[in-house]
């Protein structure tokens, strides 16, 4: 199966949100998805400076391309494994 | 005519075991108006603060003579004349050893009964003819003149006669450790290590000294100074987004073509570059740290960054000291800082607006200030030659 693509943005902004936070996923992931995920660091995303469409809530990831805002730990392994559990069945 | 050359001066001093102040002084000045360094070591009789007070006399008095300019015989009059007369010698006693360099390459060192400076090139010993003279008022004390044209890689060394003395009366000793010992000591550090800064030098050179001492407790004060000709090391460091995007070209050119080291400290700014010289641009893990956002390899540059954050941390650890054992972009950037000689500044002046958002956990310095305050330390306390360019 095709690894789940993690991108962390570990830009100024997400960075002071707690984008650091997540970045525990690279080093010390959960045991049943530690196999499943390729986590990708990024330069700014460039979302934080989108102020128009309200994109000042960082930090922001990318779970297979779909971004998840004011992301943390939980809200990203919880995405994670909804994925995984979606392509269980 | 050779290019402007860059003197590392540094020096390192322990006072004589049992005293509270220095008995030597060191002091050393940069003319920047004149493109020219005086250093200057001085050697007070005895040792303690009658010692200091003579010393520090002499170091300031000379300095002030040197920055004058002032015809050598009337200026070394007026200091002996000025100088208390020591009781039992009957002689005005502090020594010094002063070097006057030019950084288009001339230097002038005067001596008055401090150990003879040792001048290295090519690392060998270079043996160079000085002139003797004396006033006819004080027939008795000489001072010895000698001047080089330096070349790169040129390393001048001053010390007090604690460092050519240190052992003496020891077993192994009995003369102490003498000026060729001092010079076969600098020879061996300086093949293991050739670019070693002049402060790490002279420190080693001084620890050495004591090293000789009986239980390593200084006999006397031991000082030296140190002076290193080298071609600058030159550093360029590009932060920011310029306010206008045209000029996105412009910096990535500075990029391709500096002839010296780089760093690139903001995500957006490597992000320019990145696109604008098609080159490939990764995070590097082994940076990883909780409080900085991680390090990025490019090739051509020497290191990437983060922006505030990091910038903000490394002027942290110039006024504080640089954290030991740690690998963070930070302490990455505090190294390239203090290894180079000559660091230019490309600064984007566009603003941030995300870091305005008042919702950050914590308040972010504005670039142009953080930058500012980084370049004026290096500047007055770490005596690097800065530039700064706005885009
Ligand atoms: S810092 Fe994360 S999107 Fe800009």
């Amino acid at each position: 199966m095709e690894k789940i693509k993690v991108k962390i943005c570990c830009g100024t902004s997400c960075f002071v949100m707690g984008a650091a936070q997540i970045q525990v996923l690279e080093f010390d992931p959960p045991a049943d998805i530690k196999d499943k995920i390729e986590i990708e660091e990024s330069r700014c995303m460039n979302y934080c400076h989108n102020t128009a469409a309200k994109y000042n809530r960082g930090p922001f990831v990318e779970v297979n391309g779909e971004l998840i805002e004011e992301a943390n730990f939980e809200k990203v392994v919880n995405k994670i494994r909804e994925i995984l559990d979606g392509t269980k069945d | 005519m050779t290019s402007s050359l860059f003197i590392d001066i540094g020096s390192y001093q322990v006072q004589k075991s049992g005293e509270d102040c220095f008995g030597d002084t060191i002091y050393a000045k940069k003319i920047p108006e004149e493109q020219r360094i005086i250093g200057i070591l001085s050697d007070g009789l005895g040792s303690g603060v009658k010692a200091n007070i003579l010393s520090s006399m002499t170091t300031r008095m000379a300095m002030k003579f040197m920055e004058d300019n002032t015809e050598l015989q009337r200026a070394s009059e007026t200091m002996m004349d000025a100088l208390p007369i020591c009781q039992v010698r009957k002689i005005s006693y502090a020594t010094f050893s002063i070097v006057d360099s030019e950084l288009e390459g001339k230097t002038r060192i005067f001596e008055m009964d401090n150990p003879r400076y040792i001048f290295i090139r090519n690392n060998r010993l270079f043996d160079i003819k000085g002139r003797e003279f004396s006033s006819p008022k004080w027939k008795d004390r000489k001072i010895c003149v000698s001047q080089v044209n330096n070349l790169p890689e040129d390393r001048i060394i001053v010390m007090s006669d604690g460092v050519t003395q240190a052992g003496i009366g020891n077993k192994k000793y009995p003369l102490g450790w003498g000026r060729q010992g001092c010079i076969d000591f600098i020879l061996k550090t300086l093949r293991q290590d050739p670019y070693i800064s002049s402060s790490a030098l002279a420190e080693k050179i001084v620890n050495e000294a004591l090293s000789k001492e009986n239980g390593a407790k200084a006999g006397d004060d031991i000082s030296c100074m140190c002076l290193y000709f080298r071609n600058p090391r030159k550093l360029l460091i590009v932060t920011g987004p310029p306010f206008n995007e045209d000029k996105d070209r412009e910096i990535s050119e500075m990029v391709a073509n500096y002839d010296g080291k780089i760093a690139v400290c903001g995500g957006t700014t490597a992000n320019i570059i990145e696109r604008e010289l098609c080159l490939k641009c990764e995070i590097d893990k082994t940076s990883f740290d909780t409080k900085i956002p991680m390090a990025s390899k490019m090739e051509g540059v020497d290191l990437v960054t983060e922006g505030i954050l990091t910038l903000t941390d490394a002027y942290r650890m110039l006024k504080e000291g640089i954290d030991k054992n740690s690998n963070t972009a930070s302490v990455r950037l505090v190294k390239l800082f203090l290894g180079s000689d000559r660091i230019d500044f490309v600064v984007g002046t566009k603003i941030n607006v995300a870091h305005q958002d008042p919702n950050l956990p914590m308040e972010l310095e504005i670039r142009r200030n953080i930058v500012k305050k980084i370049f004026r330390l290096l500047q007055s306390q770490y005596l690097k030659e800065i530039s700064v360019r706005y885009l």
